[in-house]
């Protein structure tokens, strides 16, 4: 396999928050391929927004440390200058946030947006640059592409403004993609059809993608390996199927059991996780799921597991992990 | 599709769009994540500068009210003997060009200004606020009319009208400043009072009282007036500060009390005439006029932030 | 689950228009159906469909343009001031934001003892007691949390605040608005499971209003599915997830993400957008996205017809379990 396109190393992104040094970020670490899709999940609180825009370099200014490693094909991210991650954002990695009615200027006509990044990224003439928006909306899937280009943005429906904000992301074709919770608050039928805009595209354009969600569906037949988080730090990573089918973390498998199924029958008893996510800023020594965990011992308060391999890619952290299973026939 | 521009969103339903994650993006959510939901809030305090405003407000205050007791020289008295004497042993901060204890006078001088500043916010609110908040519930024909007329004479400039009002309406005494000061505030108090009350009544509790029978009344009092109490307080300090300017102001027109009555914006304006011979006549009173607004808008904006209630979005 | 006697809701032909003479828009346009004591009825849709409309109309929140409500055998459709305050005791909603459904500047026993307090129905330590009561069913403990502000607390607790609130006037209908999809999946979870049980607890009916099939599934009897400000089918759970028979409804449920990789790969996405509600297609309002659409989609409305024991589908071509075209016109 060639050099991974990301690596990841012992990531940690650390706010000063009046109440306490809140660790949103807990040691992560991870790869990426190029043309791989990769799934970061987790509940809120679990820090994955943190992680993605740490990854791009995002993060504020001040009252923020962020120590470890990420690698963007050669280019180290942690520790840039704002100078050296502006010559990367946009035409190495870009990203596409959740909130569609509020990543696009409100008073600015969509094809300018497209068009600013690639007037002043690629250096293209007005022309230029306006044909190659318009190949963009096209692309992106938007119908009357050549006169939507001078429509408003709230003039578009909500799936309308997130393929312009893939366009955007896509304008000066970045070898990664970031998409940040892209289809929550979208329509199911308008969720569906993203997303399958988002896997065609990585296919046409070579791209690896990231899809940060808290959605197990989202993630569980567009993506190749998946990365569980929970306060912050990594319980999991491996394959999707091993992850849906072979979980060792009882978090990971608590999490698939609570999540309602379309398949179930009506009246399911869910199997709710008890308590609550964790504070951040009061986590102790050991594992940050024991409070809630079925299975915690009193190693598991005390010590912080590691995270061990279970072959092939797997790994997890658990003192106890789940005995391994087969798929289901 | 239809191409209507700025169309409006989808009514209600299009509520369900961007709520139904569970976090929300940007750094200002993990600092809210943080925060103990269950354990103590920490509590924000209002600070020792704060207190020590309410202070020096609290003896301006009572220093009016408890004039007459107070072993103060007679603010009328001339006495041409010690005519623009600076600060001294027998005048604590002088006297001016009649002879009379500039100190005393700033002492009395207080009343006016904390009298007009008070009296018409009490006007303004008294009138000003129960519309706004009636308007602002129950919107409709009401509130088109109210906030039509409101807006009419907030477009008329206040100051013109005051001045206009106390040019004609003579003999000038406090009452009068008052009155026509107090009602020339009532369309900014309806305002502020209106747009605090429409965020908040568009809040599902409010919703939920009224599917819980509640009273309009009582969803008035129990629901709308606490919450929108912080803006209304703060708007009220600012107000009052205000109105003292605004007499500060008149009085250099020679439209505020009449001479002899001290105020603060009279003895600045007399002070006009000999400013180099005797600078203590305008220091003093601009002194005692300017920490008093200082501490009220101090006051104003601690309070504002204070009980500005986060709202957390999960 | 559905008892054969009177239904305990009854709605007939209920219209909500907005807007002015020259551009209405039709959020609900001719809405019928029934909810029959003790069952969950399921009322699905995606953004701009009309069904939290139909939910705040129920409520006489927003007002019907026209049709009939009937609850427990009285008409409330028009009902005004003092009959209409107690209509509502029997009738009670949960609102989709859970920390602006409670009065942030209120402590929680109070915001859970406003109904009495409203009414003056019990006072002192009754009251008091049964506030605790209300607490301790939705699992908060009123000894600990009971003097604590509103907005002290998480989304999930304050959803569970909110349905002991509604529930202290014993209400024959609970209206929830898209009660958990502000919620995180952990805790959606314990929120659905308490709803269940206090529904079984308090002799509830339910009316669930929500845009994620997987939830509604899970906690209705019967659901009903809504395009556009119309209802296009209605029947038992089980059967309208395993056989629609609106092309609607079979879009629908392929969209939906499900979270097994296993999951067979759909090649059937519904294409395009809906149709503004400004200007509704004219027959059927589908017809713009169904690939089924004829001549007399487009030329008339379809009335809602019976395909099964109390499954109805408005369509002219109802999909049977076998074919996955048109069947044929009767």
């Amino acid at each position: 396999m060639s050099e991974p396109l990301l690596v990841v190393r012992d990531l940690c992104t650390t706010f000063a928050t009046p109440t306490g040094r809140l660790r949103a970020v807990d040691g992560v670490s991870f790869d990426l391929g190029a043309n791989e899709t990769l799934g970061i999940v987790g509940e809120s609180g679990s820090g994955k927004t943190v992680l993605s825009r740490t990854i791009m370099g995002l993060q504020p200014r001040t009252n923020v440390e962020v120590s470890g490693s990420v690698r963007l094909g050669g280019f180290e991210v942690v520790g840039a200058s704002e100078t050296a991650k502006r010559s990367i954002w946009g035409t190495e990695v870009a990203m596409v946030f959740q909130d569609p009615m509020t990543s696009l200027n409100p008073v600015v006509r969509i094809g300018n947006q497209i068009t600013e990044s690639l007037r002043v990224r690629l250096g293209m003439s007005r022309a230029e640059a306006k044909a190659r928006a318009i190949e963009l909306l096209e692309l992106v899937g938007i119908p009357s592409a050549a006169e939507r280009f001078r429509a408003y943005p709230g003039q578009l429906s909500g799936g309308m403004r997130q393929r312009v904000v893939i366009a955007i992301a896509l304008s000066c074709s970045p070898s990664l993609l970031l998409a940040d919770e892209p289809t929550t608050g979208l329509d199911v039928t308008i969720q569906a059809q993203i997303l399958n805009l988002l896997d065609e595209l990585k296919q046409r354009l070579a791209m690896s993608v990231i899809l940060v969600t808290h959605d197990l569906g989202v993630v569980a037949t567009r993506t190749s390996r998946i990365v569980v988080m929970y306060a912050g730090r990594v319980v999991e990573t491996g394959t999707t199927r091993d992850v849906f089918y072979d979980h060792r973390m009882p978090y990971t498998r608590a999490l698939l059991e609570s999540s309602p199924k379309v398949s179930n029958p009506s009246h399911t008893r869910l199997a709710a996780i008890a308590g609550r996510p964790p504070n951040l800023t009061e986590l102790g020594a050991g594992c940050a799921f024991a409070p809630r965990c079925a299975y915690a011992s009193d190693r598991c308060r005390a010590e912080r597991p590691e995270l061990t391999a279970a072959g092939d890619g797997h790994t997890y952290a658990c003192w106890h992990p789940l005995a391994p299973r087969g798929a289901p026939s | 599709m239809n191409e209507h521009p700025f169309e409006p969103e989808y009514p209600v339903d299009s509520l369900t769009a961007g709520v139904a994650g569970g976090e929300l993006s940007g750094e200002s959510s993990i600092v809210m994540e943080a925060t103990t939901l269950d354990g103590v809030v920490a509590k924000k305090r209002l600070g020792p500068l704060f207190w020590i405003c309410v202070g020096w407000l609290a003896l301006n205050v009572l220093g009016a009210i408890f004039a007459n007791v107070l072993p103060l020289k007679n603010p009328y008295f001339e006495d041409y003997s010690v005519v623009n004497a600076g600060p001294g042993w027998h005048h604590v901060f002088g006297t001016d060009d009649l002879g009379r204890d500039i100190f005393s006078r700033v002492v009395y001088g207080a009343r006016v200004s904390i009298a007009a500043g008070l009296g018409s916010m009490v006007i303004g609110f008294a009138v000003g606020m129960p519309l706004g908040m009636l308007a602002a519930y129950r919107r409709g024909r009401f509130d088109g009319v109210t906030t039509t007329v409101m807006y009419v004479l907030l477009a008329f400039p206040a100051i013109i009208a005051t001045i206009g009002v106390l040019s004609f309406w003579t003999p000038r005494n406090l009452i009068k400043i008052i009155i026509v000061i107090g009602i020339a505030s009532i369309p900014l108090v309806y305002r502020v009072v209106r747009a605090a009350t429409l965020a908040v009544a568009s809040k599902d509790y409010v919703l939920a009282a009224k599917v819980q029978g509640a009273t309009d009344r009582r969803i008035l009092m129990k629901e709308l007036l606490p919450n929108i109490a912080p803006v209304a307080v703060s708007f009220l300090v600012i107000g009052i500060a205000t109105v003292i300017t605004l007499e500060g102001a008149l009085a250099f027109l020679g439209l505020s009390v009449n001479a002899p009555t001290p105020s603060w914006g009279n003895m600045i304006n007399e002070s006009r005439t000999d400013l180099a011979q005797n600078p203590w006549l305008a220091l003093f009173p601009a002194l005692a006029m300017c920490l008093f607004l200082l501490c009220l808008n101090f006051i104003g904006d601690r309070l504002r932030s204070h009980y500005d209630v986060a709202e957390v979005k999960l | 689950m559905s008892n054969a006697d009177q239904p305990l809701l009854s709605v007939r032909d209920l219209e909500v228009t907005f807007g002015t003479r020259r551009r209405p828009l039709s959020a609900v346009a001719g809405v019928s159906f029934d909810i029959y004591p003790g069952e969950t009825l399921g009322l699905v849709g995606e953004s701009g469909c009309g069904k939290s409309t139909t939910g705040k109309a129920l409520m006489r929140i927003i007002e019907p343009t026209s049709g009939q409500i009937v609850l427990e055998g009285t008409d409330v459709t028009t009902q005004t001031g003092r009959a209409l305050r107690q209509a509502r005791t029997k009738m009670q909603m949960i609102f989709q934001d859970p920390i602006s459904s409670l009065n942030p500047r209120r402590r929680v026993k109070d915001i859970v003892a406003e109904p009495f307090d409203c009414w003056k129905s019990v006072r002192g330590p009754e009251r008091d007691a049964l506030v605790s009561d209300l607490l301790n069913k939705v699992g908060i403990d009123p000894e600990v949390y009971g003097d604590r502000y509103a907005r002290q607390f998480s989304g999930g607790q304050c959803q569970r605040i909110s349905i002991a609130r509604s529930l202290a006037m014993r209400p024959s209908l609970l209206i929830c608005d898209e009660m958990v999809s502000a919620l995180d999946v952990s805790v959606q979870a314990q929120i659905l499971n308490l709803l269940e049980d206090l529904k079984v607890e308090y002799g509830l009916t339910l009316l669930f209003i929500a845009h994620d099939l997987a939830v509604v599934r899970n906690v209705s009897d019967r659901v009903a599915v809504m395009y556009l400000g119309t209802i296009c089918e209605i029947g038992p759970a089980d059967a309208l997830y395993s056989a629609p028979a609106h092309p609607y409804t079979k879009f629908l449920l392929g969209a939906a993400l499900e979270a097994d990789p296993d999951s067979p790969a759909r090649d059937d996405v519904l294409q395009g957008e809906p149709p503004s509600p400004l200007d509704p297609p004219s027959g059927c309002r589908f017809r713009t996205r169904c690939p089924y659409a004829t001549e007399k989609c487009v030329a008339e409305a379809p009335a809602s017809r019976e395909v099964a024991p109390g499954h109805q589908v408005a369509c002219h071509y109802p999909l049977t379990v076998t074919t996955k075209g048109p069947a044929s016109d009767d």
